[in-house]
């Protein structure tokens, strides 16, 4: 038997779905021996026969793509957009935030302020390729197993009005929702993979675990709840002024326990505490409680005000 | 001066579709593979082989073309032939492309005047 002929088939048959691989193998060698049949009748020798015949034939993996009616792209024109839209949204926020927090942290908790840029940049670009990979990854799937995301059809309506954009995009929804879930997953990965080790090398969790039997339950459950005020708002395509009082009851719901948990000394690690001579000693640790506060305060109001900026903005737009 | 490449992508374009009628008008009379490519070539439908092959099993999928081995010959051959429903799709498709082609011709004459 001819042995190209045998190679390129294995070659082709190994990408086409198992149940239909035979009846394929069949119909396609007896295809490429009357090719090269009719070559060789032509004058060819047979050898020049067979290999212009598979060459013609092309690249086995697209021959079986074409068996089996699958795709040769990683995302297609179905959710490029999308896929391109949530990825640049969480590309320009999220790796810088880690930077800069990764940056901050080094520098003051892990007093380490020379190699704090570097671990910074380095986070941030771990972060950029880990939101890449996986985005691409769950996008590459949906578009492999056909999954309808049931995307809103686009029509007029979503173009951005200029100056005026529309107030709750995908993306945005999106992004908000990655940051939740990356806070929700930092409160586990604090107590087990703490970056701080004590004096024998044990990991030192970066919050007092005893909040675990009293407020992180709390907190979680008020993210959660921003989760769904979320995908509300999403639904709802713009800022009412129930969405304003829910989102505002939520982000106190956060903001008040963590800043009372700060003023009471009760959020950090007290081992963590120990472990740092600058938060132990003097006033180390009344500075960076203050600072938290107004972090978080400012935080909060900034969010209060633009839910309530946004709502009039659409009230108006809706009244005209 | 238009370049080869873009001459070549709009005349692909224009013959995307009329492979599926020229094939489902070959098969009328049963045919195999490698035949229909043959006999498409002769009437001025050249169609590449990796085309055409998966596109016979899609139709066939399609209910479009049923098939039946025929082991006599030399080797075995998977023959297609037109189904009924097939008929039905070509009857569309003809009307279709018939009307393509009195627009055109409308279209010219129009710009004619």
């Amino acid at each position: 038997m001819n042995t190209l002929t045998d190679r390129y088939l294995a070659a082709t048959l190994r990408a086409v779905p198992a149940p239909r691989r035979e009846e394929i193998a069949t119909e396609l060698r007896a295809a490429i021996e009357d090719m090269i049949d009719d070559r060789v009748g032509g004058g060819q020798d047979s050898a020049t026969a067979e290999r212009e015949v598979l060459t013609e034939l092309g690249h086995p993996e697209r021959l079986a793509a074409r068996y089996a009616d699958r795709r040769l792209q990683l995302i297609g024109p179905t959710y490029y957009l999308v896929w391109q839209q949530v990825l640049r949204r969480l590309l320009t926020t999220i790796p810088g935030a880690v930077g800069v927090i990764v940056g901050v942290v080094q520098a003051t908790v892990g007093d380490n302020p020379g190699g704090a840029i570097g671990s910074g940049i380095s986070v941030a670009f771990q972060t950029a390729v880990q939101i890449t990979f996986w985005v691409t990854l769950s996008f590459a799937i949906l578009e492999r197993t056909n999954t309808s995301l049931t995307l809103p059809e686009w029509d007029v309506d979503k173009l951005p009005e200029t100056p005026v954009e529309r107030d709750i995009r995908l993306p945005d929804t999106c992004a908000s929702v990655a940051m939740v879930l990356l806070t929700l997953a930092f409160l586990p990965w604090q107590h087990f993979r703490s970056w701080v080790r004590d004096t024998d090398g044990q990991r030192i969790p970066l919050l007092d675990p005893a909040l675990w039997t009293s407020w992180l339950p709390v907190l979680a459950a008020v993210l959660l709840a921003g989760l769904v005020l979320e995908v509300v708002k999403y639904r709802t395509g713009r800022w009412t002024w129930p969405l304003v009082a829910v989102n505002a009851l939520l982000d106190l719901a956060f903001a008040v326990p963590l800043i009372w948990l700060v003023l009471t000394d009760r959020l950090l690690n007290p081992d963590l505490v120990d472990r740092f001579g600058w938060l132990r000693d003097g006033n180390g640790l009344g500075v960076a409680s203050r600072v938290t506060v107004v972090v978080v305060a400012a935080i909060t109001l900034w969010d209060f005000v633009e839910s309530v900026v946004k709502a009039r903005r659409s009230a108006t737009r809706v009244d005209a | 001066m238009i370049s080869e490449e873009v001459l070549r992508t709009h005349l692909q374009e224009l013959r995307r579709g009329t492979v599926v009628v020229a094939s489902l008008l070959a098969l009328r009379q049963p045919g195999y593979g490698y035949a229909l490519l043959q006999r498409l070539a002769g009437h001025g439908f050249p169609v590449d082989a990796n085309t055409l092959y998966p596109l016979l099993r899609r139709l066939e999928e399609q209910g479009l073309l049923t098939s039946e081995w025929n082991t006599e010959e030399s080797r075995p051959r998977k023959f297609y032939r037109t189904s009924a429903d097939g008929e039905t799709v070509l009857a569309r498709l003809l009307d279709d492309l018939a009307a393509v082609q009195t627009s055109v011709t409308g279209l010219i004459e129009g710009a004619d005047r």
